[in-house]
């Protein structure tokens, strides 16, 4: 393989690997880091010295005319997002601008991208394809999980933490009772 | 082979085996103590090895590395494709988002309704 084809996967991995760390849990404090890997990701793979061979070729092409809506709609539903009355209250101006782009995104894609009727069965394969990956994973995990030796019960709460919580509860409750 | 049967193989294997790649790349990037990632990337590198398997001896090439890499371009294509419909069905929840008016509290009427309440 052609060190330009490599740096095509690879841009692409470091990609994914940056935009999976903007998540919950115990890894949460890498989520800082998500959006520059995700963007040092974009950058070795679309910004290259020489051509890389084919496929790789097309795989740049086709994700640099994918973003011509994918960025507006990307922006569009971020900003609706944050606009629209999730919590009962509108934030109209980025409502609009959200909508606005969302319009953009989809004006993008039918002057860019071919339809085709005959295009239902690839998107339907797919998706087949899509459904059995993050099947076989839901029952590898599954497996992994089953496969796990329990833990012990866990110990009751000391006498430090029981006086800790007991105050948490009396604070919290003492708070609600006020008018 | 007919052409729309082999685009629809192709389809299937490179959004399989890129979903795969996908998944273990999301491993490592949230990798921490409690994970058992060893049964997981295991399943998934299967699935990409058999979607490679399987792309080959569709197209009609040695499944190599070159296959492996077009199975993942076709992926990469498969995928884009779909992104266009997670985007239509996006939309019409954006719309059911924005138009959202909060619904009539049963409680908050009574109590409005109740004489001397302000």
């Amino acid at each position: 393989m052609s060190p330009w084809a490599a740096q095509v996967w690879l841009g692409m991995a470091i990609a994914v690997i940056g935009i999976s760390m903007h998540r919950t849990g115990p890894a949460f404090r890498r989520h800082l880091f998500g959006a520059p890997v995700a963007l040092l990701g974009l950058t070795v793979m679309l910004f290259r010295v020489e051509e890389p061979p084919q496929p790789e070729l097309e795989v740049v092409a086709a994700a640099i005319e994918a973003a011509m809506w994918l960025l507006p709609a990307l922006a569009g539903s971020t900003l609706v997002l944050m606009g629209a009355p999730l919590y009962w209250r509108t934030r109209l101006l980025p409502l609009l601008v959200g909508w606005a782009l969302i319009v953009v995104a989809w004006y993008q894609y039918y002057s860019t991208m071919s339809v085709v009727l005959s295009d239902t069965i690839r998107w339907v394969s797919a998706l087949l394809g899509a459904v059995l990956a993050f099947a076989v994973f839901a029952l590898c995990v599954r497996t992994a999980e089953r496969m796990t030796p329990q833990e012990p019960e866990t110990e009751g709460l000391s006498e430090k933490e029981r006086k800790y919580v007991e105050s948490v509860l009396r604070r919290h409750l003492e708070v609600a009772d006020e008018p | 082979m007919n052409p729309n049967l082999e685009s629809a193989i192709s389809a299937f294997a490179g959004s399989a085996a890129l979903t795969s790649l996908f998944i273990i790349l999301a491993l490592i990037g949230t990798l921490n103590p409690y994970h058992r990632p060893a049964i997981p990337v295991l399943g998934a590198s299967t699935v990409i090895l058999a979607s490679t398997y399987l792309f080959a001896k569709t197209v009609g090439i040695p499944a190599d590395n070159v296959a492996l890499r077009m199975t993942m371009s076709e992926g990469v294509f498969a995928l884009l494709d779909i992104l266009s419909i997670i985007f239509l069905v996006s939309t019409f929840m954006f719309l059911q988002a924005s138009l959202r008016k909060r619904p009539e509290d049963p409680l908050l009427a009574l109590l409005e309704s109740e004489p001397g309440t302000e």
